[in-house]
Parts: C-alpha cells; structure tokens; sequence
C-alpha cells in the first residue's frame, strides 16, 4: 500500500511546476543567504586592520569545516518559510480543487491520503537537506585552507538537527493547511506567527521567566525545534553562557521536536478521519 | 442482492435537516435514478455512500457489505462537479484515477478518452479545457476500468445537447451490458429515458421510490372527451371507484386506483348514460408531471 502512495504522491508533483519552481528559489536561498554572510566575513577577515584581525582571531573561521555544517544549518533555517509555503500549497490545492474527496472516492482509505501528505513532507525535507548539505560542503570547502587534521563530519550531527528541524516546522505548517484549507490565509498565518507573533511571544516568556524561574517560550511550536541549532560559537560567544546552555538542552529539544512532530501529525490523521470533506 | 442497500440515513447541517430517515435499495443493473429539486439531499446522499460525509444515523451496504475502502476502489464515481488536479493533463489525471483506484491501465486511460470524445485534447492541462470537456474528463474518470457500478451526479452538467445525447447512449450501452449505474438529476427528461428505477426526494425525505413504471402508475389516469363535455363531467362525478377529476385542454382526466380503470367498462358506463364518448385513452404520467405532483407544497 506504501508504494502505491509513494507512486501516487509521485504522479501529483511530478509535472506540477509550482512546486519545483518554489523549491528551486529555496535552492537559491540556501547558497544565498550563506554565500552573502561567507564573503562578509570573509571581507572583514581579509581587512588589514586590527579589528580585522582581531574578529579572526576571536572566531576563527566558522565557515571552514566542521564548524561549516552549523553554521550553514543555522543560516539557511531563515529560509524554512518557502519551503513551508510548497507544503501549504500542497494540501491546499487538494481542497481547492476538491481532489481530496476524489482521492477518497477513487477508493483510499482517509488514513492514506494523510500518509500521502507525510510522505510529501518527507521529500521536501529531504530535498531542503540536500540543499543544505550542498551548500555546506561547497562552502566548507572553500573556507577551509588546510584539510590535514580536521576531522571534516565532526559537526555532522547538524545535518540530522537540521532535517529534523526541517521537518517538524514544515509539519506545523501543513497542519495550518489542513486547517485552514484557503492557501493564501494560511500564508499569512504562517508568516506572521512564525515571524512576529512567536518573537513577541518569546521575548515576553523570557521577561517573564526571571520572575517564574523558567522561560516557556522554549516551549512555543517553532522554538522548540528552532532550539536544535542555537548559534554558531562565533556569534554565541558573545553570550557565553546563554549559549552554554542552548547547547546543553539539544538533547531535550530532540525530544520535544519529536513528541511535537508526532501530535502534529496524529492530530493531521484525526481531523482528516473526523471532518467531512 | 441490491447492489447498495440505504437503511434510514440521516444527515444534519446544523439545524437543516438534509436527509432524513432515508431507506431504498438499488437492484443490481439497473439504471437507478436520484431525483429531486435543488437542496432535497441528493448530493449529501451520494457523498455518504462514497464515504466523504458521515452520517449522523442509519446505515448502508455495498454488495451486501459493510462498506469499505474496497468497495469504492470498484465504483466509478463523479460527485457534483469535475474534481482532478487543473494542471495536469487528461492522461495525468486518469494515471492517478488508475493508481489510486486500480482500475484499469494506460490502454483503458487512452481508450476512454476516445470514448468521450477527448483523445486529441488528451495532452493538455484540465485548466484549459471548456466546462464540458471538464465534465466528460471526470466521466471518463469514472469510466475507467469499466467498473461495474457507476455513480454519477448530474452528468450532463455543462454538456451541449448533443454531448448530453452522446452520455445517455453511453448510460444506455453500460446498462445493456449489465452494469448498474446510480445517477442524480434534475433532468426529468434524461431521466425518464434512461433510468428504470427512481427515488425522489423533497427536503431530505424520500417520498417515492421503486422501479420508473410503478413510481409513474400510483394510479391509472383515462383521458375522455365527449361532445357534451359537462354532462360527461357531471356524470363521471358518479362512476364508482373514481378517485379524481381534472379537466384539461385535452379532455377530462379521471384517476382510479392503480388496476381499476378498465376503459371499456368506463365506455359502456357512459353510453348507459346516455354519452356517446369521442374519445378514450389511458394516458401514461409523465415523469415531470409526477415530479412535479409530488414535490410541489
């Protein structure tokens, strides 16, 4: 039955050109973003002067492996918003053209329309990831001058926080889909909760955690996963101690994405098994 | 075994009512027609056996099952309007029909596509199309792997006459070669020449159902004319067993219990009055007429 999902998801996206145009912007996005920030620092490292210097000697090169594949992780997460819009997108249309009825009328099960959906998800992360991969390792690459002793995947373990990360925020926002059902309302939901309100959000939690003795806006949906890769040492160590424990708590975060991840999509199964479509 | 067994299915929205208590079998290869004025609960009926609304009571059987996934894998349906992905092609869309159904294969998908009529548009994208070659791509869709049973809700939506001819002989053909097919309509003409059984409904209550003839012949209508047409009406008022007069343009029509009108009793009854009648004909309801009678307040 997985396989006839698989190959049926496959028949959906295969000729759907927004879909591919959408994941060949983030493609850019990802070299982008992390590209601009490369050669800013590497200006800056490249200066004569003493500040020059001075950022080089403090931080050391942290786009040069195996710091490259956090540091890349960290950057592209800025850009999670488009491929969370494709996915939107993706549900959306289904209810926009009603061909989630037909899908169950032709003879699925509701259960496996929604795997449908997690399997879609699941290559969308997946390609985002190769994009990722990709523009860590070019960039690795060409930031590290010397590849004797350095164990290159020491950092590694990003590339499983980052699809992990991927992941959950691209389910959150395909439960917002489901939900809403009209595409550019779940946009703007998407974009203004994840952007602003969740900001908002957390800087009243952290306001208030000094009172309350805890901070629940690590708690928040998109800051739970958000906290799978906290900042890169060069921009870390300037809060040392913050960071220290951002660091500590990466294990509770993957534990806490995960149980997240889950409920989404076993609330995702429940809403589509229960509405009438 | 019928086919699909409905026992009291009711559905509510809220407060509206939109199926209420409904119960009627469908016999396997009939041609099996859903009636009723727009909002009588044709649709949400059809959505329920399709397992895209749920209802709030009652039952239903496919082939004498309870309804699963299964059965709807050998249904060919389309419900209300024409539901595939607008930017695909015919052939894309029918690939995921067959992926997803598992009727049929690439020969069926490009022979039901010369079936209606739309093989040479068949690489081009839904979105493109007209309102009725949208329409005959979603019949195709259900025509796929030549399902046995086929549920088609108002078929001949944005056809031209001679597209809507084209679907009847089609409903026609399916039904000479014993597949069953169940089809809402407000076309009482369509309908009448292609259906062998009915179920009407008004305001999500069945008020009728059975096969076309015995919905039609409740009771037998004889249409007189004489050349004193009020003392043919004054008489009549005295035959025993009349349920109804109704003088039209034609002549007087008189209702009787269905199988109590013999005409020639009714001619001597006449001439014993003194009447010589100018005509008698035992005049066949038509379905619009009893469409009509029964759902109007």
């Amino acid at each position: 039955m997985i396989s006839n999902i698989i190959k049926t998801e496959w028949l959906k996206l295969k000729h759907y050109k927004a879909f591919w145009v959408l994941l060949s912007v983030t493609a850019i996005s990802y070299p982008g973003i992390n590209g601009i920030a490369y050669y800013a620092f590497m200006d800056s490292i490249d200066a004569k002067s003493q500040s020059g210097q001075l950022v080089k000697m403090l931080l050391g090169n942290p786009f040069a492996f195996p710091q490259s594949f956090h540091t890349t992780a960290y950057l592209s997460s800025f850009f999670t918003f488009i491929p969370a819009i494709v996915v939107i997108m993706l549900i959306t249309n289904e209810y926009m053209f009603k061909t989630h009825r037909q899908n169950i009328i032709d003879g699925w099960k509701k259960n496996n329309f929604i795997w449908g959906k997690f399997i879609s998800v699941l290559l969308v992360t997946l390609i985002v990831t190769l994009f990722y991969l990709a523009v860590a390792g070019i960039i690795g690459t060409l930031a590290t001058k010397e590849m004797a002793g350095i164990n290159i995947f020491e950092k590694a373990n990003y590339i499983g926080l980052f699809s992990l990360q991927v992941f959950c925020q691209l389910s959150i926002a395909f439960l917002l889909g489901l939900l809403i059902r009209k595409a550019f309302i779940a946009y703007g939901i998407f974009i203004f909760y994840s952007f602003i309100l969740e900001n908002i959000l957390s800087g009243i939690f952290k306001l208030k955690s000094r009172k309350w003795g805890i901070d629940y806006g690590h708690y928040l949906p998109f800051e739970i996963s958000d906290r799978l890769i906290p900042l890169p040492p060069f921009i870390g160590k300037f809060n040392e101690a913050d960071n220290k424990l951002a660091i500590a708590a990466i294990g509770d975060h993957i534990v806490y994405t995960l149980v997240l991840t889950a409920f989404v999509w076993l609330l995702s199964f429940y809403i589509f098994k229960k509405r009438d479509l | 075994m019928p086919v699909l067994e409905i026992s009291s299915v009711s559905k509510s929205y809220g407060k509206i009512r939109a199926l209420d208590n409904v119960s009627f079998n469908i016999p396997k290869g009939s041609v099996f027609g859903l009636l009723g004025p727009n909002g009588s609960g044709k649709t949400t009926l059809l959505s329920i056996v399709l397992d895209i609304l749920q209802a709030n009571a009652g039952s239903y059987k496919w082939f004498g099952e309870s309804p699963t996934y299964l059965h709807r894998k050998k249904i060919g349906s389309l419900l209300e309007t024409p539901n595939l992905y607008h930017y695909l092609t015919a052939v894309q869309n029918l690939r995921i029909t067959q992926s997803i159904s598992g009727r049929g294969n690439e020969a069926d998908i490009h022979a039901v596509l010369e079936k209606v009529n739309l093989h040479e548009r068949k690489n081009s994208r839904f979105s493109t199309y007209s309102l009725g070659m949208k329409q005959r791509l979603a019949i195709a869709a259900a025509l796929l792997g030549n399902p046995a049973v086929l549920v088609l809700d108002e078929p001949t939506n944005g056809l031209d006459p001679v597209g809507i001819a084209e679907i009847r002989n089609l409903i026609k053909g399916l039904s000479d070669h014993g597949h069953t097919v169940i089809m809402a309509s407000h076309l009482l003409d369509e309908v009448e020449k292609v259906c062998d059984h009915v179920a009407i409904l008004k305001r999500g209550k069945l008020i009728a159902s059975g096969a076309v003839e015995s919905v039609l012949s409740a009771e037998d209508c004889l249409l007189l004319s004489a050349d004193d047409q009020l003392l043919l009406n004054e008489k009549m008022r005295g035959y025993p067993g009349l349920l109804r007069m109704n003088e039209t343009a034609e002549g007087l029509e008189c209702y009787f219990a269905k199988g109590a009108s013999a005409a020639e009793k009714v001619n001597r009854y006449c001439f014993e009055q003194g009447l010589v009648l100018s005509q008698i004909w035992a005049k066949k309801k038509r379905l619009e007429e009893k469409f009509f009678e029964l759902t109007s307040e």
